[in-house]
C-alpha cells in the first residue's frame, strides 16, 4: 500500500487568520492525508525549513492579511534556492486572492490558488490527485538536509511495505560504532507536557554552545483512514532553527506510541552527525513500552502529569519501572506534591537509582527544566 | 468553586428568586398591589412619541399584563430598560434621534471608538451622539491621521477608531526581518512614540469630544503607553487623566480565537493587569479593556460558544482585577464588551441574555455597585456571514444582523461593507455600511419612536430561555475543568471554536446551511468589486524603517538603560506599568516586546 500524501500547511508571518487552514487541515486529514502543520504567523524561512525537513510533498499556505503575491513567491523562490524543487506551493486566501494575483502567482511557480466559495471535497481531490503521484529521484539537493529527509521517507515508505508490527532493531542499522549522537526518548501519557519540554530543554542545548546540532523525531497518532495531524512544530518556537532537524512522524496503524519506522529512522539519525537525537512518542498509556528492545535508546525519560488519578493508577505505569528519568511536569499544580511523594516511594522499590525531578516547562527559566537539562548533559555514561 | 461556578450558582439562584416574586405576587396581596402601582405608573411616565403621520406610540412598549404575578416575572426577571437585571437594555433610553443636526455630508464617514460610553444620548453638554461606529488604519502614522481629519471634518465628536498593521500586532518593529512587506498593510504601522504623536496629530485628546480607540491586544500594555506618552509630549502631563479611549487588550480571546498573543499567557496577564490597575487609577476615564466575542464568533464558534467564553473570559479578568487589589467598583464600570451578530437565531437574543448574566454575576458573586453591573455593548455585524460569490447579497445580510443588533439594545454598532471578503473596504462599500445604519436608525420607524419595538416577542423569549440554559452548561463544562485559565491552557475554547467552525463550513459544503448565491439560487457569473488595493508603496515602508533606525540611533544610550530598568522591574514582580512608560519614551514596540521576552519568555502558539 503506498504512504499517505505528506503535506505542510501554515499561514504567513503577521497573520492569525487560521480558521480556514484549521478546517481544511481536518478535511485534509479525514481523507486520509499527513499534515505537517507549523500554524500562524509564520516566515519564508521557518516554512521552507520545515518543508525542506519534512520532506513533504507541497506546502498549503493560507493568506489573509495581505502581501501574498510576495509571500507565495518568496517561498517558491527559497525552495528551489535550496533545490527543493519537487516540493509544490499552493493555498487560498478566500476574496483576498484575487483572480489577477491568482494569475501572477500561477506565473510564479504557484500550482493553486483556491478562492472563496470552493468545496472542501475539491481541495482534498485536487491534493490526493496533484501529489499523489510518486516522485522522481532529487538530484540537485544542495541542503544536506533534504538528502536526509529524503532518506528517512524512503525508510517510512519501506517500512510501510513491510508493515512491521513493532520496532524491534534488525541489528544492521544499530550498529552502536557508527553512532554520533546521543539518543533520548522522552515518553508519558498525553497531555503531560513533552512536547513543550523538549522544546525548552532545546532552547538550553542551543544555548549550551554555538555548534551543536540537535535532531527530533516526533510522533502523533494517525487517525482512521490514516491521515494525521503533525502539530508539534507549531508549538515548538525554539526548535525552528536550522540547528534543529526535525521530523515529524504519524504512527500508521501502530499502536505503542511509534511509527514502524520510527525504529530505522531513529536508527538513521543516530549515524548522521547529531549530537542528540530527541525522540518523542505519541501520548501513551499505562502498559506501553515504547522503547523496549530498542538498543538505541540511551536514555529514557519519562514525564508525567501529577493527575493521574490514585496511587493504584502508579503501580500500573511500566515505565516507571524502565525510565531512567521521572518527571513531574506541571508541578505548579495542586496535586503535584502528592503525585512527587508518591512516585518517588515507587521508584524507591525499584532500587535503580531513577531520578526523580518536577518540573513547569511552561514557565520560561524554569529552574526544573534547568536541573533536568543538567543531568541529560552530565550524563555521559554510555 | 471557582468564581465562574459561583455566578452559575448566582443565576441559578436569581432565577429561583424571579418564580419566588412571581408566586408572592400572586399570594400577598399587598406586595401585588405594590406592582400592579408601579406597573401603571410606569406606563404613564412613558413618554409619547409620534410618527410622521402623527400616530402616538409609547417610547417603552411594555407588555399587556396586568396581573402582579406576569407583572413581577417582567420587573424582576428582565427589568425595565436601565434596571437590574438589565435584560432589556443598559440604560433608559436608547437610539433617541440619533443623529439630530449632522449635517447629511458627514454621513458614510463617520468613525468612533469601540467603548459604548456611558450614556450613549449624554444627558452632560455633550451633543448626542450616533452608535454608528467605523475602523480604519493605513499605511504610516501620518497616513491614518489625514484619514481621521478627514472623516471627522463634519462631525463635533471626534471617536477615532484606530487598526494597527500585522507587525504592530505582534509587537514587532517594521525593520524585523521578513516583514517589510507587512509594514502599514491592513492597518497603521507604529513603532514608536514619535509615530503616535504623528497619529493623532491636530486631535485635542484631552478633550471630553475626543477618544481614541486601539484595536489591540498582544502588546497592548506597550501601546498603550505609547498613546499616554505621544499625549504627554503634546499637552503635558495634567492630560493623562483626561484622556477617554478604549483599548482592547482582551488576551483570552487572542489565545482563543485572534492569535495575536506574544507573551505567555500567565506573563500576558500579569501586563494587563499592571496596565489596569493604572489606567483605574490614573484615567478614571479610560476603558482598559473591550472584553471580545467578535473574535470567537468570527473564528468560527457557535453564537453560545462567543457569548459563554466571552462572559466567562470577563468574569475571570474581573476576578484577576479583583485579586490585585482593585477595587470592583473601580474596575467594574471601566471593563466593556464587544460581540459579533450573525444571522443565526440565537442573535435575536444573545446579547441581551449575556447583559443579563453579567449583571447577576457581577452583582451577586462580585458584590458590584450599579455601574459595575453593566454590560456596556459594542457590535459588529458578522464579517465571516459576509461571502465573496454574489457579494451585493452581503448589503441585505449586514441589515438584517444591524436589525438584530439593534434589537439586542447594542450600546453601538459597526456594520460591515459588502466588499468585506476582499478587502480593507472601500469608500464606495463603507458609505453603504454606514448608510444602512442611518436607513435602519432614522429613516425606518423600527427603533426611532418605540426603542423595544420588537423586543418581547414569544420567540425571542424562548431563544433567551434556550441560550441562557445553554450558557450556563458551558459555565459548567469550563468550571469541570478547572476554571477558565485552567480551560484555555488546555485548548479547551479554541478546540470547541474549531470544531464548530469545520462543522460550519461543511454545512455550507453540503447545503445544509443555505447560503445564498453560493449554494442556492446561484447565478453563475460571480461579480466582483473592482478590488483597488491600499497597498503601502515601498518608499513608504522604507521611510518608516528609516525613521526606526534614526529613532533608534538617536536614543541608544537612554534605550539600554530604561529598558534595563524595565527588565528589573518585571523581574522584581512590581508593577511595570511606570516603567513601560519611561521606556516608550526612547525605545521602539520591539525593543520592548524583545527585553519583556527575554524575562518572561515568548507565547508557546497552540494549534
Ligand atoms: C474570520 C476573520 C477574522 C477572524 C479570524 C479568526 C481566525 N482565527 O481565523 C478575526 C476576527 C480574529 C480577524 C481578525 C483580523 N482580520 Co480578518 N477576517 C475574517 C473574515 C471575516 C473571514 C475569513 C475566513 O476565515 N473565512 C472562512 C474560510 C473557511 O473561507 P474563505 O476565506 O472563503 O476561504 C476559502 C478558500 O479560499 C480556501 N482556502 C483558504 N485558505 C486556504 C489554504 C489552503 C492550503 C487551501 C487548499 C484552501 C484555502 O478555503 C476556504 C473554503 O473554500 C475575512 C473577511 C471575509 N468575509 O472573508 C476577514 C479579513 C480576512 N480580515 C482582515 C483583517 C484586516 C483583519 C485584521 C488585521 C484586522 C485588524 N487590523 O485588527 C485582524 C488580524 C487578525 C490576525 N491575527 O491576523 C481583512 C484582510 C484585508 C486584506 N487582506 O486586504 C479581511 C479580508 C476583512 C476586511 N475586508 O477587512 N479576522
Amino acid at each position: 500500500m503506498a504512504s499517505p500524501i505528506r503535506i505542510l500547511t501554515a499561514v504567513p508571518i503577521c497573520d492569525g487568520h487560521d480558521s480556514a487552514i484549521n478546517t481544511i487541515n481536518l478535511e485534509f486529514i479525514r481523507h486520509g492525508i499527513e499534515v505537517v502543520y507549523l500554524g500562524y504567523h509564520r516566515s519564508v524561512s521557518d516554512i521552507v525549513r520545515a518543508a525542506a525537513q519534512e520532506d513533504v510533498r507541497a506546502i498549503g499556505i493560507s493568506s489573509y492579511n495581505g502581501g501574498h503575491i510576495e509571500f507565495f513567491a518568496d517561498v517558491v523562490r527559497e525552495l528551489r534556492k535550496q533545490g527543493a524543487h519537487d516540493i509544490n506551493v499552493f493555498g487560498g486566501g478566500g476574496g483576498t486572492i484575487t483572480h489577477d494575483d491568482a494569475a501572477i502567482m500561477a506565473r510564479k511557480g504557484v500550482d493553486q490558488i483556491f478562492f472563496a466559495g470552493t468545496s472542501l471535497s475539491e481541495m482534498t481531490d485536487y491534493v490526493r490527485k496533484q501529489y499523489g503521484k510518486p516522485r522522481k529521484k532529487r538530484t540537485h539537493a544542495k541542503n544536506p538536509d533534504l538528502v536526509l529527509a529524503r532518506r528517512l521517507t524512503e525508510i517510512e515508505d519501506r517500512s510501510g511495505a513491510r508493515r512491521r508490527s513493532a520496532i524491534t532493531g534488525d541489528g544492521s542499522t544499530s550498529d552502536r560504532r557508527k553512532r554520533t549522537g546521543r539518543v533520548i526518548g522522552f515518553t508519558g501519557p498525553g497531555g503531560a507536557g513533552k512536547t513543550t519540554l523538549i522544546d525548552e530543554l532545546v532552547l538550553r542545548f542551543l544555548n549550551q554552545d554555538r555548534h551543536s546540532r540537535i535532531a527530533i523525531l516526533s510522533h502523533d497518532p494517525s487517525v482512521i483512514g490514516q491521515g494525521a495531524l503533525l502539530g508539534d512544530r507549531a508549538t515548538m518556537i525554539n526548535s525552528q532553527t536550522d540547528r534543529v532537524f526535525m521530523r515529524s512522524m504519524a504512527t500508521r496503524g501502530q499502536a505503542g506510541g511509534l511509527s514502524p519506522a520510527t525504529h530505522d529512522c531513529l536508527a538513521h539519525l543516530a549515524q548522521s552527525n547529531f549530537d542528540y537525537v530527541i525522540i518523542e512518542t505519541v501520548g501513551t498509556g499505562q502498559e506501553a513500552m515504547p522503547f523496549q528492545n530498542d538498543g538505541i535508546i540511551d536514555l529514557t525519560v519519562l514525564v508525567m502529569n501529577p493527575d493521574y488519578g490514585s496511587r493504584l493508577q502508579l503501580q500500573k505505569i511500566v515505565m516507571l519501572d524502565l525510565a531512567e528519568i521521572v518527571v513531574v511536569n506541571k508541578s505548579d499544580l495542586q496535586r503535584a506534591r502528592t503525585a512527587h511523594s508518591e512516585i518517588e516511594q515507587r521508584l524507591e522499590q525499584n532500587r535503580r537509582g531513577q531520578k526523580l525531578i518536577d518540573t513547569v516547562a511552561k514557565r520560561h527559566r524554569d529552574p526544573g527544566v534547568d536541573r533536568l537539562f543538567d543531568l541529560i548533559s552530565a550524563d555521559r555514561t554510555r | 468553586m471557582s468564581k465562574l461556578g459561583q455566578v452559575v450558582e448566582a443565576v441559578e439562584k436569581y432565577n429561583q428568586f424571579v418564580l419566588d416574586q412571581v408566586k408572592r405576587a400572586r399570594t400577598d396581596e399587598k406586595f401585588g398591589r405594590e406592582l400592579i402601582n408601579r406597573w401603571n405608573e410606569t406606563k404613564e411616565k412613558t413618554p409619547v412619541t409620534h410618527t410622521p403621520t402623527g400616530l402616538p406610540l409609547p417610547r417603552l412598549a411594555l407588555p399587556e399584563i396586568d396581573e402582579p404575578g406576569e407583572i413581577a416575572r417582567y420587573l424582576f426577571g428582565e427589568g425595565l430598560p436601565g434596571e437590574f437585571p438589565f435584560l432589556n437594555g443598559a440604560y433608559r433610553e436608547m437610539y433617541l434621534e440619533p443623529t439630530r443636526g449632522i449635517e447629511l455630508s458627514s454621513y458614510g464617514k463617520k468613525i468612533s471608538t469601540n467603548g459604548p460610553k456611558e450614556k450613549p444620548t449624554g444627558d452632560d453638554e455633550r451633543p448626542p451622539e450616533e452608535p454608528t461606529r467605523l475602523f480604519s488604519g493605513l499605511m504610516l502614522a501620518e497616513d491614518t491621521n489625514e484619514r481621521f481629519h478627514y472623516l471627522t471634518q463634519h462631525q463635533r465628536t471626534h471617536r477615532l477608531s484606530t487598526a494597527f498593521d500585522g507587525p504592530t500586532l505582534y509587537g514587532i518593529d517594521s525593520d524585523a526581518d521578513g516583514v517589510s512587506g507587512k509594514i502599514g498593510e491592513g492597518g497603521v504601522a507604529i513603532d514608536t512614540v514619535e509615530d503616535m504623536v504623528r497619529l493623532y496629530d491636530g486631535f485635542d485628546l484631552g478633550s471630553p469630544n475626543f477618544s481614541a480607540s486601539m484595536t489591540i491586544s498582544g502588546p497592548a500594555p506597550i501601546i498603550m503607553a505609547m498613546y499616554i506618552a505621544a499625549a504627554k509630549r503634546r499637552f503635558g502631563s495634567k492630560v493623562v487623566s483626561k484622556l477617554r479611549g478604549t483599548i482592547q487588550a482582551d488576551i483570552f480571546k487572542e489565545v482563543q480565537a485572534q492569535n495575536e498573543t506574544i507573551f505567555p499567557i500567565e506573563a500576558s496577564l500579569r501586563f494587563l493587569t499592571d496596565m489596569v490597575e493604572f489606567t483605574t487609577r490614573e484615567m478614571p476615564r479610560w476603558y482598559p479593556i473591550s472584553i471580545s466575542g467578535y473574535h470567537i464568533g468570527e473564528a468560527g464558534s457557535t453564537p453560545v460558544q462567543q457569548a459563554a467564553y466571552t462572559l466567562s473570559n470577563g468574569f475571570a479578568y474581573a476576578e484577576m482585577f479583583a485579586g490585585r487589589g482593585i477595587p470592583v467598583d473601580q474596575f467594574g464600570p471601566r471593563l466593556s464588551f464587544f460581540l459579533d451578530c450573525g444571522l443565526d437565531a440565537e442573535y435575536i437574543a444573545l446579547a441581551r441574555v449575556s447583559r443579563r448574566i453579567w449583571a447577576i454575576g457581577m452583582r451577586d458573586a462580585y458584590g458590584a455597585g450599579p455601574r459595575g453591573q453593566l454590560f456596556k455593548l459594542h457590535t459588529q455585524t458578522s464579517g465571516r456571514s459576509l461571502i465573496a460569490a454574489e457579494f451585493k447579497n452581503n448589503l441585505t445580510r449586514t441589515a438584517a444582523e444591524l436589525i438584530l443588533a439593534y434589537m439586542n439594545a447594542t450600546n453601538s454598532c459597526h456594520s460591515n461593507s459588502a466588499d468585506e471578503p476582499f478587502t480593507t473596504p472601500s469608500e464606495e462599500w463603507i458609505r453603504l455600511a454606514a448608510h444602512g445604519q442611518a436607513i435602519l436608525l432614522e429613516e425606518s420607524g423600527i427603533f426611532k419612536h418605540t426603542m423595544n419595538m420588537l423586543s418581547g416577542s414569544p420567540g425571542m423569549k424562548a431563544v433567551e430561555r434556550a441560550v441562557e440554559a445553554a450558557i450556563l452548561e458551558e459555565f459548567r463544562e469550563i468550571e469541570r475543568l478547572g476554571g477558565v485559565l485552567a480551560a484555555v491552557e488546555d485548548r479547551f475554547q479554541r478546540s470547541q471554536i474549531q470544531n464548530a467552525a469545520h462543522r460550519y463550513e461543511q454545512q455550507i459544503y453540503d447545503g445544509t446551511r443555505p447560503i445564498i448565491g453560493l449554494n442556492r439560487y446561484r447565478n453563475g457569473t460571480d461579480d466582483i468589486p473592482e478590488v483597488k488595493l491600499a497597498r503601502t508603496p515601498r518608499a513608504k515602508q522604507q521611510l518608516q524603517i528609516d525613521r526606526l533606525a534614526k529613532f533608534k540611533k538617536k536614543n541608544a544610550g537612554k534605550a539600554k538603560r530604561a529598558l534595563d530598568k524595565l527588565v528589573d522591574v518585571v523581574e522584581r514582580g512590581e508593577n511595570c506599568f511606570p516603567a513601560l512608560l519611561d521606556a516608550v519614551e526612547v525605545s521602539s514596540l520591539g525593543q520592548i516586546t524583545d527585553h519583556l521576552q527575554e524575562v518572561v519568555g515568548r507565547f508557546r502558539p497552540m494549534v
